[in-house]
């Protein structure tokens, strides 16, 4: 990193300021962007891939802008950019649905977070939430409560909203080996059973039996 | 998620060019390509191939397994099996519709492959849906789906789902003193 810094990237190759490649980087941010996609709640924010790539992609623009028209290359660079962007926000907007869905439960979560955890929302997000919650509020103030009868006149957020449903099933792969996950039956009449996760193979199941395992990276949901 | 997304990741994959042009190599954020020499095959992801083919600036190699041959032995392999068969690629149902759609020119038998490749699929379809109907009969809490590949799991996904998560809401509500039976929709 200390040398990085020498010559202002006259090459466009130069940019590996961090331990992972921009190869890498674009990997994390699809895995990111699958797992939020097909994950019923919300998960951990990764504000850190999305600054990078974002970081990426105004370089290689900047880059892009001297060079002159009609280069080939520069097409080829321009369709590659597109593509990056597209994940990108389909990420930051199946986020943003999910915090307009789950907003009073999402606040909930991150209020009762301890020190030091890591944060669900971005400061980005965490503001949106917020603001989403107080304009749901006045709304429904204006529209509905203050004509209700006094004693009706108070509405718990929580309550009225939806939790997301942990129960839900997902398709995953697994990328680490783990031993012992534990099957909780459908019906009374079924026993509970454990089973491996090989790594390489896919399954469906519960939402709430792998979830700590699509945060530590070793499942990814398809 | 939309089958236009899975074809989108699809795109990635790489595939053998022949480039008409010459060009440098192309130091790309998720890595490097080329460099590009008239006649000389090199590796691109497929959405540059497509690319480079609608400009008329290559020719596609089709890839290994999209052979007559090969696929009329895996067609026969899958309708004698009752599991999933491995399939040659995670994505051979979108690079056969990606590559014929824009490229036949480069594949020879291109109607024959088309063909062959759907009686795969349909065969593979076939077997999804008899499993997911006996998923849902026994009442299982865990499958395992090995060789499925993604687009065939997007075929079925909205639905399975959402009748699972409702068959759970229906029955949760039927035990008496389940604390989970409270699901309140809009």
């Amino acid at each position: 990193m200390s040398d990085g810094l020498s010559e202002d990237g006259s090459d466009i190759n130069q940019e590996d300021e961090d331990v992972m490649t921009p190869a890498e980087l674009i990997a994390k941010l699809e895995e990111a962007w699958l797992n939020e996609k097909f994950s019923p709640e919300l998960l951990e924010n990764k504000s850190e891939v999305v600054e990078c790539v974002m970081e990426q992609l105004t370089h290689m623009e900047a880059n892009l802008q001297r060079v002159k028209k009609g280069d080939a290359k520069a097409s080829i660079h321009r369709m590659e950019i597109d593509r990056i962007r597209y994940v990108l926000s389909s990420y930051l907007r199946s986020r943003l649905q999910k915090i307009e869905k789950y907003f009073p439960h999402v606040l909930e979560k991150e209020k009762s977070r301890e020190m030091g955890d890591a944060s669900l929302l971005s400061p980005e997000e965490f503001a949106f939430a917020k603001e989403y919650y107080a304009n749901t509020e006045t709304y429904l103030k204006a529209m509905a409560l203050k004509r209700m009868p006094p004693n009706l006149q108070t509405i718990d957020m929580l309550k009225a909203v939806p939790e997301p449903c942990l129960d839900s099933f997902v398709f995953l792969r697994v990328k680490e080996r783990q031993e012992n996950i534990l099957v909780e039956p459908e019906t009374d009449d079924q026993r509970e059973y454990v089973v491996d996760l090989e790594e390489g193979s896919q399954h469906l199941m519960r939402y709430r039996t792998i979830a700590p395992l699509v945060s530590t990276g070793a499942v990814q949901l398809i | 998620m939309d089958p236009s997304e899975v074809e989108f990741i699809a795109e990635k994959e790489v595939v053998q060019i022949i480039p008409n042009f010459s060009l440098d190599k192309i130091y790309l954020i998720g890595g490097d390509l080329g460099p590009f020499n008239p006649g000389l095959p090199v590796s691109v992801p497929v959405w540059l191939a497509l690319n480079l083919k609608q400009r008329q600036k290559c020719s596609i190699v089709p890839p290994e397994w999209m052979d007559i041959d090969k696929l009329e032995e895996m067609r026969e392999l899958e309708r004698k099996e009752d599991a999933f068969t491995p399939v040659p690629s995670p994505y051979y149902m979108e690079l056969t519709k990606l590559l014929l759609n824009h490229s036949s020119d480069n594949i020879p038998k291109a109607d024959e492959i088309r063909t062959l490749v759907k009686d795969i699929w349909d065969t593979r379809i076939a077997k999804l849906r008899l499993s997911a109907d006996s998923f849902i009969n026994q009442q299982e809490a865990h499958a395992k789906l090995d060789n499925l590949t993604l687009m065939e799991i997007n075929t079925i996904r909205a639905f399975l789902l959402d009748s699972l998560n409702c068959m759970y809401k229906l029955r949760s509500n039927l035990q008496p003193g389940s604390t989970k039976g409270q699901f309140s929709d809009y």
